[in-house]
Protein backbone atom coordinates (compact mmCIF):
# COMPACT_ATOMS: atom_id res chain seq x y z
CA UNK A 1 0.00 0.00 0.00
CA UNK A 2 1.96 2.80 -1.49
CA UNK A 3 1.35 6.03 -0.01
CA UNK A 4 1.97 8.94 -2.34
CA UNK A 5 5.64 9.47 -3.48
CA UNK A 6 6.74 10.95 -0.23
CA UNK A 7 10.59 9.15 0.27
CA UNK A 8 11.30 7.67 3.75
CA UNK A 9 14.38 6.32 3.16
CA UNK A 10 16.64 8.26 0.68
CA UNK A 11 20.14 6.46 0.05
CA UNK A 12 22.80 8.14 -2.20
CA UNK A 13 26.04 7.25 -2.94
CA UNK A 14 26.70 5.06 0.54
CA UNK A 15 29.78 3.43 0.42
CA UNK A 16 30.90 1.50 4.41
CA UNK A 17 34.00 0.04 4.47
CA UNK A 18 35.79 -2.00 7.17
CA UNK A 19 39.24 -1.74 8.79
CA UNK A 20 40.54 -4.94 10.50
CA UNK A 21 44.01 -5.83 11.12
CA UNK A 22 46.13 -9.32 11.49
CA UNK A 23 49.37 -10.48 13.37
CA UNK A 24 50.98 -8.90 16.38
CA UNK A 25 54.47 -7.67 15.18
CA UNK A 26 54.12 -7.81 11.69
CA UNK A 27 50.39 -5.69 11.29
CA UNK A 28 48.68 -5.94 8.05
CA UNK A 29 45.77 -3.78 7.66
CA UNK A 30 42.98 -4.77 5.52
CA UNK A 31 40.06 -2.98 3.93
CA UNK A 32 37.17 -4.92 3.01
CA UNK A 33 34.28 -2.63 1.00
CA UNK A 34 30.83 -4.61 2.62
CA UNK A 35 28.96 -2.23 0.62
CA UNK A 36 29.93 -0.27 -2.73
CA UNK A 37 28.53 3.34 -4.23
CA UNK A 38 24.48 2.12 -3.60
CA UNK A 39 21.35 3.95 -4.34
CA UNK A 40 17.83 3.32 -3.46
CA UNK A 41 14.68 5.05 -2.15
CA UNK A 42 11.77 3.29 -0.60
CA UNK A 43 8.32 5.61 -0.35
CA UNK A 44 5.47 5.79 2.81
CA UNK A 45 3.40 2.69 2.77
CA UNK A 46 5.90 0.50 0.46
CA UNK A 47 7.60 -2.35 1.68
CA UNK A 48 11.03 -2.98 0.38
CA UNK A 49 12.87 -5.97 0.13
CA UNK A 50 16.34 -6.07 0.25
CA UNK A 51 17.91 -9.59 -1.16
CA UNK A 52 21.26 -10.78 -1.78
CA UNK A 53 23.49 -13.97 -0.65
CA UNK A 54 25.89 -13.78 2.67
CA UNK A 55 28.38 -11.22 2.96
CA UNK A 56 26.51 -9.05 -0.03
CA UNK A 57 26.02 -5.90 2.39
CA UNK A 58 22.16 -6.04 3.83
CA UNK A 59 23.20 -6.27 7.20
CA UNK A 60 25.30 -3.46 6.38
CA UNK A 61 22.80 -1.52 4.83
CA UNK A 62 20.27 -1.93 7.41
CA UNK A 63 22.90 -0.79 10.04
CA UNK A 64 23.91 2.29 8.48
CA UNK A 65 20.18 2.71 7.88
CA UNK A 66 19.38 1.97 11.55
CA UNK A 67 22.03 4.58 12.65
CA UNK A 68 24.03 1.60 14.04
CA UNK A 69 26.98 2.05 11.97
CA UNK A 70 28.16 5.50 9.84
CA UNK A 71 28.58 5.40 6.27
CA UNK A 72 32.12 5.61 5.35
CA UNK A 73 31.18 8.28 2.47
CA UNK A 74 27.56 8.78 0.88
CA UNK A 75 24.30 10.51 2.48
CA UNK A 76 21.51 8.59 4.25
CA UNK A 77 18.20 10.42 5.31
CA UNK A 78 15.79 8.65 6.56
CA UNK A 79 12.03 10.60 6.96
CA UNK A 80 13.76 13.81 6.05
CA UNK A 81 16.32 13.07 8.79
CA UNK A 82 20.30 12.32 8.50
CA UNK A 83 21.27 9.49 9.68
CA UNK A 84 24.84 10.87 10.85
CA UNK A 85 24.16 14.10 12.15
CA UNK A 86 20.60 13.49 13.39
CA UNK A 87 20.78 10.24 14.57
CA UNK A 88 18.43 10.79 17.87
CA UNK A 89 15.37 11.88 15.74
CA UNK A 90 15.55 8.88 12.99
CA UNK A 91 15.75 6.35 15.96
CA UNK A 92 12.83 7.85 17.52
CA UNK A 93 10.62 7.08 14.30
CA UNK A 94 11.97 3.51 13.06
CA UNK A 95 11.67 0.29 14.49
CA UNK A 96 14.51 -2.85 14.59
CA UNK A 97 12.93 -6.63 14.37
CA UNK A 98 16.08 -8.69 13.89
CA UNK A 99 15.19 -13.01 13.03
CA UNK A 100 16.88 -15.65 15.55
CA UNK A 101 17.20 -16.77 18.81
CA UNK A 102 18.91 -13.76 20.25
CA UNK A 103 17.81 -10.38 20.86
CA UNK A 104 15.71 -10.70 24.11
CA UNK A 105 16.14 -11.01 27.66
CA UNK A 106 15.65 -14.42 28.67
CA UNK A 107 15.52 -14.55 32.00
CA UNK A 108 12.55 -12.20 32.30
CA UNK A 109 9.32 -12.14 31.32
CA UNK A 110 7.77 -10.95 28.17
CA UNK A 111 5.89 -7.92 29.63
CA UNK A 112 9.27 -7.23 31.82
CA UNK A 113 10.80 -7.27 28.23
CA UNK A 114 8.36 -5.03 26.78
CA UNK A 115 8.47 -2.61 29.63
CA UNK A 116 11.61 -1.70 29.56
CA UNK A 117 12.12 -1.31 25.95
CA UNK A 118 8.82 1.00 25.89
CA UNK A 119 10.43 2.96 28.36
CA UNK A 120 13.94 3.25 26.51
CA UNK A 121 11.86 3.91 23.32
CA UNK A 122 9.94 6.44 24.93
CA UNK A 123 6.52 5.53 24.68
CA UNK A 124 4.87 7.96 26.57
CA UNK A 125 3.76 6.81 30.72
CA UNK A 126 0.53 7.62 30.50
CA UNK A 127 0.05 4.94 27.51
CA UNK A 128 2.53 2.92 28.27
CA UNK A 129 0.68 -0.15 30.07
CA UNK A 130 -2.13 -0.41 27.88
CA UNK A 131 0.42 -0.24 24.75
CA UNK A 132 2.03 -3.50 26.13
CA UNK A 133 -1.59 -5.02 26.71
CA UNK A 134 -2.08 -4.47 23.26
CA UNK A 135 0.65 -5.45 20.95
CA UNK A 136 0.84 -8.53 23.13
CA UNK A 137 -2.62 -8.97 22.17
CA UNK A 138 -1.41 -8.42 18.37
CA UNK A 139 1.32 -10.63 18.60
CA UNK A 140 -0.64 -13.45 20.74
CA UNK A 141 1.68 -13.44 23.18
CA UNK A 142 -1.39 -12.03 26.02
CA UNK A 143 -1.93 -15.29 27.56
CA UNK A 144 2.28 -15.89 28.13
CA UNK A 145 2.96 -12.64 28.67
CA UNK A 146 4.04 -12.85 32.61
CA UNK A 147 6.32 -16.29 31.08
CA UNK A 148 10.08 -15.82 31.40
CA UNK A 149 11.03 -15.68 27.36
CA UNK A 150 13.51 -18.68 28.09
CA UNK A 151 10.33 -20.97 28.62
CA UNK A 152 8.71 -19.81 24.58
CA UNK A 153 9.15 -21.92 21.89
CA UNK A 154 11.43 -20.44 18.52
CA UNK A 155 7.89 -19.01 16.85
CA UNK A 156 6.76 -17.16 20.61
CA UNK A 157 10.41 -15.42 21.19
CA UNK A 158 9.97 -13.98 17.08
CA UNK A 159 6.45 -13.20 17.52
CA UNK A 160 8.11 -11.24 20.87
CA UNK A 161 10.80 -9.87 19.12
CA UNK A 162 8.07 -8.44 16.65
CA UNK A 163 6.24 -6.65 19.79
CA UNK A 164 9.68 -5.28 21.03
CA UNK A 165 9.88 -3.88 17.36
CA UNK A 166 6.95 -2.15 17.21
CA UNK A 167 6.41 -1.22 20.95
CA UNK A 168 6.67 2.36 19.97
CA UNK A 169 4.88 2.41 17.10
CA UNK A 170 7.56 3.52 14.58
CA UNK A 171 6.52 4.83 11.06
CA UNK A 172 9.67 2.70 9.31
CA UNK A 173 10.65 -0.60 10.35
CA UNK A 174 13.54 -2.40 9.61
CA UNK A 175 13.35 -6.50 9.59
CA UNK A 176 16.55 -8.51 8.82
CA UNK A 177 15.91 -12.43 8.34
CA UNK A 178 12.15 -12.09 10.03
CA UNK A 179 11.15 -15.75 9.58
CA UNK A 180 15.15 -17.10 9.60
CA UNK A 181 14.63 -20.77 11.76
CA UNK A 182 10.78 -20.36 12.22
CA UNK A 183 9.14 -23.72 11.16
CA UNK A 184 6.67 -23.20 8.61
CA UNK A 185 3.41 -22.08 10.56
CA UNK A 186 5.58 -19.37 12.62
CA UNK A 187 6.66 -18.22 9.67
CA UNK A 188 3.27 -18.08 8.11
CA UNK A 189 2.22 -16.00 11.20
CA UNK A 190 5.24 -13.66 11.41
CA UNK A 191 4.45 -12.53 7.28
CA UNK A 192 1.11 -12.24 8.14
CA UNK A 193 1.79 -9.88 10.99
CA UNK A 194 4.07 -8.08 8.16
CA UNK A 195 1.19 -7.64 5.78
CA UNK A 196 -1.46 -6.26 8.90
CA UNK A 197 1.56 -3.56 9.52
CA UNK A 198 1.76 -2.53 6.00
CA UNK A 199 -1.86 -2.24 5.46
CA UNK A 200 -1.94 0.25 8.27
CA UNK A 201 0.70 2.85 6.81
CA UNK A 202 3.48 1.64 8.16
CA UNK A 203 7.05 1.30 5.83
CA UNK A 204 8.74 -2.07 5.89
CA UNK A 205 12.55 -2.76 4.66
CA UNK A 206 12.79 -6.47 4.89
CA UNK A 207 15.87 -8.84 4.20
CA UNK A 208 15.50 -12.28 3.47
CA UNK A 209 16.88 -15.15 2.06
CA UNK A 210 13.47 -16.83 1.33
CA UNK A 211 12.35 -16.07 -2.43
CA UNK A 212 8.96 -17.09 -1.85
CA UNK A 213 8.70 -14.33 1.00
CA UNK A 214 10.10 -11.80 -1.04
CA UNK A 215 7.58 -12.71 -3.99
CA UNK A 216 4.93 -12.58 -1.63
CA UNK A 217 5.42 -9.65 0.41
CA UNK A 218 7.55 -7.19 -1.16
CA UNK A 219 6.37 -3.89 -3.59
CA UNK A 220 9.83 -3.83 -4.81
CA UNK A 221 12.94 -6.04 -4.30
CA UNK A 222 16.42 -4.23 -4.64
CA UNK A 223 19.05 -7.31 -5.29
CA UNK A 224 22.69 -6.65 -3.61
CA UNK A 225 25.74 -8.77 -4.38
CA UNK A 226 29.54 -8.17 -3.53
CA UNK A 227 28.28 -4.55 -1.88
CA UNK A 228 25.83 -3.25 -5.18
CA UNK A 229 22.94 -3.41 -5.64
CA UNK A 230 22.61 -5.04 -9.32
CA UNK A 231 18.42 -5.32 -9.53
CA UNK A 232 15.83 -2.98 -8.77
CA UNK A 233 12.34 -3.94 -9.58
CA UNK A 234 8.91 -5.51 -8.35
CA UNK A 235 8.99 -9.36 -8.49
CA UNK A 236 7.03 -9.18 -11.65
CA UNK A 237 9.77 -7.09 -13.25
CA UNK A 238 12.62 -9.22 -11.85
CA UNK A 239 10.84 -12.17 -12.94
CA UNK A 240 11.09 -10.84 -16.18
CA UNK A 241 14.58 -10.45 -16.42
CA UNK A 242 14.72 -14.31 -17.46
CA UNK A 243 11.18 -14.79 -18.79
CA UNK A 244 13.14 -15.98 -22.02
CA UNK A 245 15.16 -18.87 -19.60
CA UNK A 246 13.06 -21.96 -18.55
CA UNK A 247 14.27 -24.37 -15.96
CA UNK A 248 14.98 -27.77 -15.88
CA UNK A 249 14.42 -29.49 -12.51
CA UNK A 250 15.99 -32.80 -11.81
CA UNK A 251 15.85 -35.06 -8.85
CA UNK A 252 18.24 -38.13 -8.74
CA UNK A 253 20.82 -40.36 -6.73
CA UNK A 254 24.71 -40.35 -6.91
CA UNK A 255 24.84 -36.90 -8.53
CA UNK A 256 28.27 -35.54 -8.13
CA UNK A 257 30.16 -32.62 -8.25
CA UNK A 258 31.99 -33.39 -11.50
CA UNK A 259 28.17 -33.68 -12.94
CA UNK A 260 27.31 -30.27 -12.20
CA UNK A 261 30.36 -28.88 -13.91
CA UNK A 262 30.02 -30.98 -16.75
CA UNK A 263 26.32 -29.46 -16.82
CA UNK A 264 27.59 -26.11 -16.52
CA UNK A 265 30.14 -26.58 -19.44
CA UNK A 266 27.02 -27.42 -21.71
CA UNK A 267 26.66 -25.22 -24.72
CA UNK A 268 22.91 -22.98 -23.69
CA UNK A 269 23.03 -23.73 -20.05
CA UNK A 270 23.25 -20.24 -17.79
CA UNK A 271 23.67 -21.35 -14.18
CA UNK A 272 23.30 -24.60 -12.26
CA UNK A 273 21.96 -24.89 -8.56
CA UNK A 274 22.24 -28.03 -6.45
CA UNK A 275 20.68 -29.32 -3.18
CA UNK A 276 23.80 -31.65 -2.60
CA UNK A 277 22.34 -33.81 -0.14
CA UNK A 278 23.99 -37.12 0.79
CA UNK A 279 20.87 -39.32 0.28
CA UNK A 280 19.20 -37.58 -2.61
CA UNK A 281 20.41 -34.71 -5.11
CA UNK A 282 18.21 -31.68 -6.77
CA UNK A 283 19.16 -29.08 -9.08
CA UNK A 284 17.82 -26.36 -11.75
CA UNK A 285 19.46 -25.52 -14.69
CA UNK A 286 18.59 -22.89 -16.19
CA UNK A 287 18.62 -23.19 -20.15
CA UNK A 288 17.34 -20.51 -23.22
CA UNK A 289 15.93 -23.75 -25.08
CA UNK A 290 14.93 -26.48 -22.83
CA UNK A 291 13.87 -28.87 -25.92
CA UNK A 292 17.67 -28.73 -27.20
CA UNK A 293 18.85 -29.00 -24.15
CA UNK A 294 16.78 -31.60 -22.07
CA UNK A 295 18.31 -34.73 -23.93
CA UNK A 296 21.71 -33.36 -23.47
CA UNK A 297 21.33 -33.14 -19.83
CA UNK A 298 19.58 -36.65 -19.63
CA UNK A 299 22.59 -37.85 -21.73
CA UNK A 300 25.02 -36.72 -19.11
CA UNK A 301 23.47 -38.28 -16.18
CA UNK A 302 22.63 -41.64 -17.62
CA UNK A 303 24.81 -43.34 -15.41
CA UNK A 304 23.13 -41.54 -12.02
CA UNK A 305 19.69 -42.71 -10.93
CA UNK A 306 17.25 -39.97 -11.56
CA UNK A 307 13.90 -40.22 -9.92
CA UNK A 308 12.35 -36.75 -11.78
CA UNK A 309 13.25 -34.31 -14.42
CA UNK A 310 10.91 -31.56 -15.29
CA UNK A 311 10.76 -28.01 -17.39
CA UNK A 312 9.10 -25.74 -15.35
CA UNK A 313 8.66 -21.37 -15.36
CA UNK A 314 11.47 -19.71 -13.87
CA UNK A 315 10.72 -18.05 -10.24
CA UNK A 316 11.85 -15.80 -8.55
CA UNK A 317 14.51 -17.65 -7.33
CA UNK A 318 15.94 -18.15 -10.70
CA UNK A 319 15.82 -14.51 -11.21
CA UNK A 320 17.82 -14.24 -7.90
CA UNK A 321 20.37 -17.05 -8.66
CA UNK A 322 20.93 -15.46 -12.36
CA UNK A 323 21.40 -11.99 -10.78
CA UNK A 324 24.04 -12.47 -7.69
CA UNK A 325 26.25 -15.43 -9.90
CA UNK A 326 29.67 -15.37 -9.72
CA UNK A 327 30.47 -14.08 -13.45
CA UNK A 328 27.75 -11.64 -13.65
CA UNK B 1 12.64 13.44 31.35
CA UNK B 2 12.61 11.12 28.97
CA UNK B 3 16.12 10.73 29.63
CA UNK B 4 15.69 10.00 33.27
CA UNK B 5 12.95 7.77 32.86
CA UNK B 6 15.42 5.58 30.75
CA UNK B 7 17.40 5.67 33.51
CA UNK B 8 14.53 4.73 36.31
CA UNK B 9 13.77 1.80 33.72
CA UNK B 10 17.19 0.83 33.72
CA UNK B 11 17.71 0.48 37.10
CA UNK B 12 14.58 -1.46 37.30
CA UNK B 13 15.64 -3.64 34.34
CA UNK B 14 18.61 -4.14 36.11
CA UNK B 15 17.36 -5.51 39.59
CA UNK B 16 14.54 -7.57 37.72
CA UNK B 17 17.79 -9.19 35.59
CA UNK B 18 20.21 -9.48 38.98
CA UNK B 19 17.01 -11.03 41.21
CA UNK B 20 16.13 -13.58 37.93
CA UNK B 21 19.63 -15.00 37.68
CA UNK B 22 20.66 -16.50 41.75
CA UNK B 23 24.35 -17.08 39.91
CA UNK B 24 24.84 -13.26 40.34
CA UNK B 25 24.98 -13.85 43.87
CA UNK B 26 28.43 -15.28 44.10
CA UNK B 27 30.36 -12.66 41.94
CA UNK B 28 28.53 -9.68 43.82
CA UNK B 29 27.68 -10.88 47.26
CA UNK B 30 29.42 -13.95 48.25
CA UNK B 31 33.21 -13.34 46.33
CA UNK B 32 33.54 -9.61 47.99
CA UNK B 33 32.41 -10.57 51.34
CA UNK B 34 34.60 -13.44 51.61
CA UNK B 35 37.49 -11.14 50.62
CA UNK B 36 36.67 -8.76 52.57
CA UNK B 37 36.06 -10.68 55.85
CA UNK B 38 39.89 -12.37 55.06
CA UNK B 39 41.18 -8.40 54.80
CA UNK B 40 39.41 -8.07 58.36
CA UNK B 41 41.05 -10.84 59.84
CA UNK B 42 44.16 -10.02 58.97
CA UNK B 43 43.93 -6.58 59.87
CA UNK B 44 42.40 -7.66 63.36
CA UNK B 45 44.19 -5.81 65.94
CA UNK B 46 43.34 -5.65 69.57
CA UNK B 47 42.24 -1.88 69.54
CA UNK B 48 38.39 -1.12 69.06
CA UNK B 49 38.36 1.67 66.67
CA UNK B 50 41.22 -0.40 64.59
CA UNK B 51 38.81 -3.20 64.09
CA UNK B 52 36.09 -0.37 63.16
CA UNK B 53 38.46 0.78 60.58
CA UNK B 54 38.79 -2.48 58.83
CA UNK B 55 35.22 -3.18 58.83
CA UNK B 56 33.89 -0.01 57.24
CA UNK B 57 37.10 -0.33 54.75
CA UNK B 58 36.12 -4.12 54.51
CA UNK B 59 32.21 -2.77 53.41
CA UNK B 60 33.82 -0.55 50.95
CA UNK B 61 35.79 -2.72 49.83
CA UNK B 62 32.26 -4.56 49.11
CA UNK B 63 30.82 -1.86 47.37
CA UNK B 64 33.39 -1.27 45.18
CA UNK B 65 33.91 -4.67 43.76
CA UNK B 66 30.26 -5.02 43.03
CA UNK B 67 30.53 -1.81 41.29
CA UNK B 68 33.21 -2.61 39.02
CA UNK B 69 32.83 -5.91 38.44
CA UNK B 70 28.99 -5.23 37.49
CA UNK B 71 29.96 -2.05 35.25
CA UNK B 72 32.04 -4.26 33.26
CA UNK B 73 29.36 -6.36 32.71
CA UNK B 74 26.60 -3.59 31.84
CA UNK B 75 27.30 -3.69 27.97
CA UNK B 76 28.77 -7.12 27.94
CA UNK B 77 25.90 -9.16 29.21
CA UNK B 78 23.96 -7.56 26.12
CA UNK B 79 26.27 -8.84 23.86
CA UNK B 80 25.39 -11.82 25.16
CA UNK B 81 21.85 -11.40 25.10
CA UNK B 82 21.98 -10.19 21.28
CA UNK B 83 19.97 -6.94 22.84
CA UNK B 84 22.95 -4.24 22.15
CA UNK B 85 21.68 -3.41 18.92
CA UNK B 86 18.61 -2.53 19.93
CA UNK B 87 20.00 -0.43 23.14
CA UNK B 88 22.18 1.40 20.87
CA UNK B 89 19.72 2.23 18.81
CA UNK B 90 17.06 4.11 21.11
CA UNK B 91 16.26 7.08 21.20
CA UNK B 92 18.02 7.42 24.75
CA UNK B 93 21.50 8.20 25.16
CA UNK B 94 23.63 5.12 26.21
CA UNK B 95 24.88 6.97 29.54
CA UNK B 96 21.28 7.34 30.83
CA UNK B 97 20.45 3.73 30.31
CA UNK B 98 24.43 2.83 31.72
CA UNK B 99 23.75 5.26 34.37
CA UNK B 100 20.58 3.58 35.74
CA UNK B 101 22.27 0.33 35.42
CA UNK B 102 25.86 1.92 37.55
CA UNK B 103 23.44 3.09 40.50
CA UNK B 104 21.58 -0.37 40.47
CA UNK B 105 24.85 -1.82 40.73
CA UNK B 106 26.39 0.75 43.61
CA UNK B 107 23.11 -0.12 45.75
CA UNK B 108 23.88 -3.77 45.69
CA UNK B 109 27.61 -2.67 46.67
CA UNK B 110 25.79 -0.48 49.72
CA UNK B 111 23.57 -4.02 50.53
CA UNK B 112 26.86 -6.13 50.29
CA UNK B 113 28.77 -3.59 52.00
CA UNK B 114 26.40 -3.28 54.96
CA UNK B 115 26.34 -7.26 55.06
CA UNK B 116 29.83 -7.34 55.23
CA UNK B 117 29.68 -4.01 58.04
CA UNK B 118 27.21 -6.48 60.03
CA UNK B 119 28.29 -9.81 59.81
CA UNK B 120 31.80 -8.07 60.74
CA UNK B 121 30.75 -6.73 64.02
CA UNK B 122 28.75 -9.95 65.04
CA UNK B 123 32.12 -11.81 64.43
CA UNK B 124 34.59 -9.47 66.15
CA UNK B 125 32.38 -8.44 68.97
CA UNK B 126 32.44 -4.91 67.66
CA UNK B 127 29.76 -2.81 68.04
CA UNK B 128 29.52 -0.27 65.29
CA UNK B 129 28.63 2.76 67.32
CA UNK B 130 29.13 5.98 65.10
CA UNK B 131 29.92 9.22 66.67
CA UNK B 132 27.50 11.39 64.27
CA UNK B 133 24.86 9.29 62.59
CA UNK B 134 23.40 11.92 60.41
CA UNK B 135 26.85 12.42 58.86
CA UNK B 136 27.51 9.49 58.58
CA UNK B 137 25.29 8.57 56.99
CA UNK B 138 25.13 11.52 54.74
CA UNK B 139 29.21 10.58 53.65
CA UNK B 140 28.17 6.40 52.96
CA UNK B 141 25.56 7.90 50.70
CA UNK B 142 27.53 10.48 48.63
CA UNK B 143 30.44 8.00 48.87
CA UNK B 144 28.03 5.31 46.90
CA UNK B 145 27.40 8.17 44.58
CA UNK B 146 30.59 8.89 44.21
CA UNK B 147 31.38 4.66 43.56
CA UNK B 148 28.46 4.72 40.92
CA UNK B 149 30.26 7.88 39.04
CA UNK B 150 33.27 6.11 39.25
CA UNK B 151 31.85 3.18 37.77
CA UNK B 152 30.13 4.75 35.22
CA UNK B 153 33.49 6.11 34.16
CA UNK B 154 35.20 2.64 33.57
CA UNK B 155 32.05 1.20 32.09
CA UNK B 156 32.26 3.79 29.38
CA UNK B 157 35.71 2.09 28.32
CA UNK B 158 34.32 -1.36 28.83
CA UNK B 159 31.56 -0.61 26.07
CA UNK B 160 34.69 -0.91 23.62
CA UNK B 161 36.38 -3.97 24.72
CA UNK B 162 35.36 -7.65 24.58
CA UNK B 163 37.92 -7.69 27.70
CA UNK B 164 35.58 -6.27 30.62
CA UNK B 165 36.43 -9.35 32.55
CA UNK B 166 40.35 -8.74 32.51
CA UNK B 167 39.97 -4.95 33.07
CA UNK B 168 37.63 -5.40 36.14
CA UNK B 169 39.99 -8.56 37.66
CA UNK B 170 42.97 -6.05 37.15
CA UNK B 171 41.48 -2.52 38.54
CA UNK B 172 40.06 -4.42 41.83
CA UNK B 173 42.91 -4.36 44.61
CA UNK B 174 44.49 -1.17 42.95
CA UNK B 175 41.51 0.61 44.07
CA UNK B 176 41.25 -1.22 47.33
CA UNK B 177 44.61 -0.18 48.05
CA UNK B 178 44.61 3.25 46.66
CA UNK B 179 41.49 4.18 48.37
CA UNK B 180 42.57 3.48 51.38
CA UNK B 181 40.20 0.78 52.39
CA UNK B 182 42.62 -1.67 53.25
CA UNK B 183 44.99 0.21 55.17
CA UNK B 184 45.70 4.20 55.73
CA UNK B 185 47.13 5.93 52.69
CA UNK B 186 50.26 7.19 54.59
CA UNK B 187 51.35 3.71 54.94
CA UNK B 188 51.81 3.63 51.06
CA UNK B 189 54.99 4.75 49.09
CA UNK B 190 54.55 9.00 48.66
CA UNK B 191 54.40 8.73 44.49
CA UNK B 192 51.11 7.49 44.81
CA UNK B 193 49.60 9.41 47.06
CA UNK B 194 47.92 11.85 43.72
CA UNK B 195 46.67 8.37 42.51
CA UNK B 196 44.69 8.49 45.82
CA UNK B 197 44.03 11.73 46.27
CA UNK B 198 42.50 11.62 42.25
CA UNK B 199 39.73 9.21 43.50
CA UNK B 200 36.51 10.52 44.96
CA UNK B 201 36.16 7.42 47.31
CA UNK B 202 39.09 8.06 48.90
CA UNK B 203 37.94 11.29 50.17
CA UNK B 204 34.41 9.08 50.49
CA UNK B 205 35.82 7.00 52.89
CA UNK B 206 37.73 9.19 54.79
CA UNK B 207 34.53 11.13 55.78
CA UNK B 208 32.55 8.11 56.43
CA UNK B 209 35.61 7.61 59.29
CA UNK B 210 35.26 11.10 60.57
CA UNK B 211 31.45 10.72 61.14
CA UNK B 212 32.62 7.32 62.73
CA UNK B 213 35.49 7.11 64.75
CA UNK B 214 35.83 9.16 68.01
CA UNK B 215 39.37 9.30 67.62
CA UNK B 216 39.16 11.85 64.21
CA UNK B 217 37.11 13.95 66.28
CA UNK B 218 40.08 16.35 66.41
CA UNK B 219 39.79 18.90 63.51
CA UNK B 220 36.38 17.17 62.69
CA UNK B 221 34.78 20.40 61.02
CA UNK B 222 37.30 20.95 58.19
CA UNK B 223 38.28 17.11 57.91
CA UNK B 224 34.84 15.81 57.16
CA UNK B 225 33.72 19.07 55.21
CA UNK B 226 36.96 18.97 52.77
CA UNK B 227 36.36 15.10 52.55
CA UNK B 228 32.87 15.76 51.16
CA UNK B 229 33.53 19.14 49.49
CA UNK B 230 36.80 17.14 47.30
CA UNK B 231 34.43 13.85 46.89
CA UNK B 232 31.41 15.61 45.22
CA UNK B 233 33.96 17.60 42.89
CA UNK B 234 35.87 14.22 41.57
CA UNK B 235 32.07 12.56 41.59
CA UNK B 236 31.27 15.34 39.20
CA UNK B 237 34.16 15.22 37.45
CA UNK B 238 33.89 12.22 36.81
CA UNK B 239 30.16 12.69 35.64
CA UNK B 240 31.45 15.10 33.07
CA UNK B 241 34.15 12.97 31.57
CA UNK B 242 32.22 10.16 31.83
CA UNK B 243 29.48 12.14 29.45
CA UNK B 244 32.00 13.25 26.71
CA UNK B 245 33.24 9.67 26.64
CA UNK B 246 29.99 8.54 25.87
CA UNK B 247 29.90 10.74 23.37
CA UNK B 248 33.25 9.24 21.92
CA UNK B 249 32.23 5.48 22.26
CA UNK B 250 28.87 5.91 20.61
CA UNK B 251 30.75 7.66 17.45
CA UNK B 252 33.88 5.33 17.66
CA UNK B 253 31.71 2.34 17.88
CA UNK B 254 29.42 3.62 14.56
CA UNK B 255 32.65 4.14 12.94
CA UNK B 256 34.68 0.94 14.11
CA UNK B 257 31.22 -1.46 14.10
CA UNK B 258 32.85 -3.22 17.21
CA UNK B 259 29.88 -2.74 19.72
CA UNK B 260 28.35 -5.67 18.37
CA UNK B 261 30.89 -8.19 18.81
CA UNK B 262 30.79 -10.45 21.49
Amino acid sequence: MVDGDEVVIDVKGLVRKYHSTTGILHQKKKETVAVNNIDFQVRRGELFGLLGPNGAGKTTTIKVLTTLLLPTSGSVKILGHDVVKESMEVRKRIGLILGGERGLYYRITARQNLRYFADIYGVPMSIRDKRIEEVLERVNLLDKADTRVEDYSRGMKQRLHIAKGIIHDPELIFMDELTIGLDPEAARDARDMTKELVAEGKTILLTTHYMYEADELCDRIGVIARGKIVALDTPKGLKSLVKDTSVIEVEGFGITEKDLDSLKALDGVRTVTANMNEDKQTMRVQVGDPVSLLPKVTHLLEDRKVIGMKVKEPTLEDAYLWLVREDA
Amino acid sequence: MPRLRATVASFRHQAAMFLAEPQWLIPNIIAPFVLAMVVLMLYREPSPEAVLYAVLGGGMMGMWGNTLYASGFSIQSDRWWGTVDAIFSAPSPLIWIIGGRTIWNAFVGIVNGLFVLVAAMIIFQTPLEVADFWLFMLAFVLTLLSLAALGMLFSAAFVLTRSAQVLTNGLEFPIYVGTGSMFPIFLLPYWTHPLSYSLAPTWGIDAIRYAALPAYADGFAAGYWGDILYMSILALFYVTISIWLYKAVDHRARKTANLMRY
